[in-house]
């Protein structure tokens, strides 16, 4: 009898234990990233096609725009973001808890601005409308872009719309300037908007493309991340090799655009996921801090 | 260990599967916080989100009028949010919901939207998020405060709380109740039954509905029904005689106890008929044991057959039967009873082909009048059946106070006899036999004397019945044999020397093994032609052949032989031709009526006889000298009686003896 009641007492216990053991398992947590339309974050994109990052246990939250990426992430529904310098600050300044853990890409001619008119006649021109997400990165170009050029600010228009609407601006004949990235000025440059300016060409602006994350996340999934770090990386190579194969899973992220698009946009970034110590020596003044991206 | 009973059991079991539906309940209701907290921050962030993209799209520097109305509609619409607040860097509040209430709610503590995923949501109230607007490219900072319902999110989860705490307590105690009745029903009772069953053993449940119970219950009926038969057998071996079938001798006490009872409250009386079967011990002797098992089956169906149903009949032992005569109304009805049993012994049994006789001798006593119990009634039934024996067998006789008073006095004697074999209370007392011729003193017969202490002499007339009756005759004997050896072994020495000495030797004795030896011990050291052992008919009536055989080897050891009480029986002449008697002695009964002319011619046939056969004769129970006369006529040797003296002890024998004084 006595030994009925302790297996009993026994069965309780241990139903009482899984009962309370019923959590979540931190391990099976998905990690949800908050991204946007880049040709940067083609690799995530890749990755997420081939199932690796379901294998993980990392899911996509794709917006329109980098803001509302950091805004997803700002309100907690993701884990990580993909974000230029700008989002990585403005996060930084609203919440705090961010740091970038993966270097994805650095825009090379990737972020632009168009324009239906010369630069001349923009710099004539009295009046000047420019569209751009006034809180991204588009702002720091266009800020760079009228700096340089000694355009007066006070003629430009601004015009806050995020990229999804933005592509979709008609040419007039006002002089327009458009702040936008790939592969967004696809569907611009076939309406007659040419590039005045690129990333390519304003040195000063170094535009970082980064994952970044809470601290809570990198101290809990740290092995999880390192694997993603290593996802990526056989993406890029994959990307470099065969640009072709990956378009295939990639397009659908990408909007409008054709193969040739594609090869064109891939040639507006470089990726950065192996860095140079001499771009880590300017990331880090940025505050990009070498000890905690994943290598 | 102590044990548990089943209703405990089952009780503990109910409350181990309560315990186990309770966690199971609070599993459920963890789970379902879990995932009212998860849609519940899900629905909140995606609140907040809208509700940013809303205000970096729409609100303008220090003007919330734009925004102000689908502010209120979120609020109203939104069954979490109950307040939001838009509070510049420098503080000043630019939207309220409420806008009564400007002030922040003091006690309500905000944490940023980013870190809802840790918060309980069901107890904090705000939810802040930094909101950075543009003049052109300059950013503005705004902080957004929205509180929510929490009162609502409670009663969210409190409602199905109760909602499943109510099924809960409700299925439960439901399907605890179900449970127990349940068991109650096809466990406990028929456990219940079963023990009931087992203790009591009378009527076998029905069948159950659990096999193993149900085996249970079957195993517990056959072995009942197995003890049942055995009991039976065991009832009837205890209570029944197992050769003849009738009620044995515990039944029977049983039975008669209870009778007594039964008559004595319906002051009823009964009898009790002692049978004994006539002479059995010769079938069995003769016939061998088996048959004569199968004369008392035979005898038990006769006893059976000749009583009524309620009358008793039971084997007493041996050829001893016991009938016990209910409801008697008189002795009428008992005399017809057992003349029906007499009749019916009177045809002859069959067994194995041939026919065999048989008679009992049967004695009655009547409850209450000879006896109020078992033991008296028995013991008086006992006694009137020794009467019938006594009386010829074969043949009833009912116990009466006398002979109760002659069994008394058997008893009491009997007693005496034993206890006075060591105590000398025997004496041996000599009559003489006188020589005729000579007027000589030539003999003497021994017999036997018993001193009573407390009533002096006791004649053999009364105790030697007794002693052949129980047997005591053989150590009697003995001491007779020795005794009047060792007093002729006196005699031999003196005056007395050429004394003959006559000892009687019973029948019973006669048939005793030992007789010879005591004997030849007894006479080693005396002339043993001067011992004499007087016979009567009676004692060669049965085993004649064996009896010859023994007197012929007595007499090669020198020992004379007398024919006692001749004339009394069948005087067969046989008996002398084949006998080799020394001495005919003429019985008293003769010499009494020797006067007579008929009797007169009788003796001196006998004497003549005597003489022929070249044989002693002596005359018993001379008395007169007319007697003596006569027998002196007829030519008789010896004669013995009070003619010249009593019996008498060995010292009056002996100064009798010198003194000469025989018929003088």
């Amino acid at each position: 009898m006595r030994f009925f009641i302790q297996i009993v007492i026994l069965a309780v216990f241990t139903f009482f234990l899984s009962a309370c053991s019923s959590e979540q398992n931190i391990d099976n947590e998905k990690i949800k990233i908050a991204t946007n339309s880049w040709i940067g974050y083609a690799p995530l994109f890749y990755a997420k096609e081939t199932g690796e990052l379901d294998k993980l246990g990392f899911s996509l939250i794709t917006n329109v725009s980098l803001a509302e990426a950091a805004d997803v992430y700002n309100v907690g529904k993701a884990d990580m973001v993909t974000t230029t310098q700008h989002e990585y600050y403005t996060l930084k300044e609203l919440m705090g808890d961010v740091t970038p853990v993966i270097l994805l890409d650095r825009s090379n001619g990737g972020d632009m601005i168009l324009s239906n008119v010369s630069l001349e006649k923009i710099k004539n021109a009295p009046h000047v409308t420019a569209y751009l997400e006034v809180d991204s990165i588009n702002a720091e170009l266009l800020q760079e872009f009228i700096e340089k050029n000694r355009i007066d600010q006070k003629k430009l228009s601004i015009i806050n719309e995020d990229q999804q609407k933005i592509q979709d601006v008609q040419n007039t004949n006002e002089p327009t300037l458009i702040v936008t990235y790939t592969p967004y000025d696809v569907s611009l440059k076939r309406k007659g908007f040419r590039e005045i300016v690129s990333t390519k060409d304003i040195h000063k602006l170094v535009v970082i493309d980064a994952l970044c994350t809470r601290k809570k996340i990198i101290e809990q999934h740290k092995d999880r991340l390192a694997a993603l770090k290593q996802v990526i990386d056989q993406k890029i190579e994959q990307i470099k090799r065969d640009p072709k194969r990956s378009f295939g899973y990639v397009k659908k992220y990408l909007g409008d655009m054709s193969y040739e698009d594609y090869l064109v946009s891939l040639q507006s970034i470089e990726w950065i996921n192996h860095p140079s110590k001499e771009l880590l020596e300017v990331i880090a003044k940025m505050g990009y801090k070498e000890k905690d991206l994943i290598r | 260990m102590k044990s548990l009973s089943i209703k405990s059991f089952a009780l503990f079991a109910t409350a181990v599967l309560f315990v186990v539906v309770a966690a199971l309940f609070v599993n459920f209701y963890r789970t379902s916080k879990s995932n009212i907290s998860s849609l519940v921050k899900e629905s909140i962030q995606t609140k907040v989100l809208t509700l940013r993209h809303f205000l970096e799209r729409n609100m303008h520097i220090d003007n919330a009028n734009s925004i102000m109305a689908y502010m209120d509609n979120v609020v109203v619409t939104s069954k979490f949010i109950s307040d939001i607040h838009i509070v510049t860097s420098d503080h000043k509040v630019v939207y309220v919901t409420d806008r009564d209430k400007i002030e922040k709610h003091p006690n309500i503590r905000c944490i940023s939207i980013v870190n809802i995923a840790q918060a309980d949501v069901f107890s904090q109230g705000c939810y802040s998020f930094s909101l950075r607007l543009f003049k052109g490219l300059k950013p503005y900072y705004y902080k957004v405060y929205v509180y929510t319902d929490t009162e609502y999110l409670d009663s969210l989860l409190n409602k199905q709380i109760r909602r499943y705490l109510i099924y809960f307590l409700i299925f439960g105690v439901l399907f605890a109740l179900i449970a127990w009745f349940v068991f109650r029903l096809i466990v406990v009772k028929p456990l219940e039954k079963l023990r009931q069953y087992a203790y009591y053993s009378t009527k076998p449940p029905g069948t159950f509905l659990i096999s193993e119970i149900e085996s249970i219950r079957y195993s517990l009926m056959m072995t009942f029904k197995r003890l049942k038969k055995e009991q039976e057998e065991l009832y009837k071996l205890s209570t029944q005689d197992s050769l003849s079938g009738l009620y044995n001798r515990l039944s029977l006490f049983d039975k008669v106890n209870w009778l007594i009872a039964q008559s004595q409250r319906e002051k009823k009386r009964f009898a009790l008929v002692f049978i004994d079967l006539d002479d059995f011990k010769n079938i069995n002797d003769t016939r061998g044991h088996d048959f004569g098992d199968k004369v008392l089956q035979e005898v038990s169906h006769i006893l059976l057959e000749s009583v009524r149903e309620n009358d008793i009949v039971a084997r007493f032992g041996g050829d001893e039967f016991v009938v016990v005569l209910t409801d008697i109304e008189d002795d009428v009805t008992i005399i017809n009873a057992l003349e029906r049993i007499k009749q019916k012994f009177a045809n002859p049994i069959q067994i194995e082909g041939s026919s065999y006789s048989i008679t009992a001798s049967m004695g009655i006593a009547i409850y209450p009048k000879d006896g109020e119990d078992i033991s008296t009634l028995l013991k008086n039934a006992d006694i009137a059946m020794y009467t019938s024996k006594e009386e010829g067998k074969n043949t009833y006789h009912f116990f009466t106070e006398s002979l109760n008073e002659i069994i008394e006095e058997k008893v009491r004697i009997s007693k005496l006899m034993r206890e006075g074999l060591h105590k000398g209370y025997f004496e041996l007392y000599y009559q003489p036999k006188v020589e005729i011729e000579s007027n000589r003193i030539v003999g003497c017969e021994a017999l036997i004397r018993l001193h009573d202490p407390k009533g002096g002499i006791i004649p053999p007339d009364k105790f030697i019945p007794v002693a052949e009756s129980d047997g005591f005759i053989i150590p009697l004997g003995e001491w007779i044999i020795q005794e009047a050896t060792r007093q002729l072994q006196k005699w031999q020495e003196g005056a007395l020397r050429d004394i003959k000495v006559s000892i009687n030797i019973s029948g019973l004795q006669f048939h005793d093994a030992n007789l010879f030896g005591t004997l030849q011990k007894s006479i080693a050291s005396i002339k043993v032609e001067n011992l004499d052992i007087e016979l009567t008919e009676s004692v060669l009536m049965k085993d004649f052949e064996e009896k010859v055989e023994l007197i012929e080897r007595i007499k090669k050891l020198g020992v004379s032989f007398s024919l006692d009480d001749f004339g009394t029986g069948y005087s067969s002449l046989s008996y002398l031709k084949k006998i080799p008697f020394d001495t005919i002695k003429i019985d008293k009964s003769f010499i009494d009526d020797l006067q007579k002319p008929k009797e007169g011619e009788f003796v001196r046939l006998i004497v003549n006889i005597a003489k022929n056969l070249d044989l002693e004769i002596v005359a018993e129970g001379v008395e007169t000298k007319e007697q003596l006369e006569i027998l002196q006529q007829m030519g008789c040797d010896i004669y013995q009686g009070y003619l010249c003296s009593k019996p008498l002890p060995a010292a009056e024998f002996e100064e009798l003896f010198e003194s000469h004084k025989c018929n003088m």
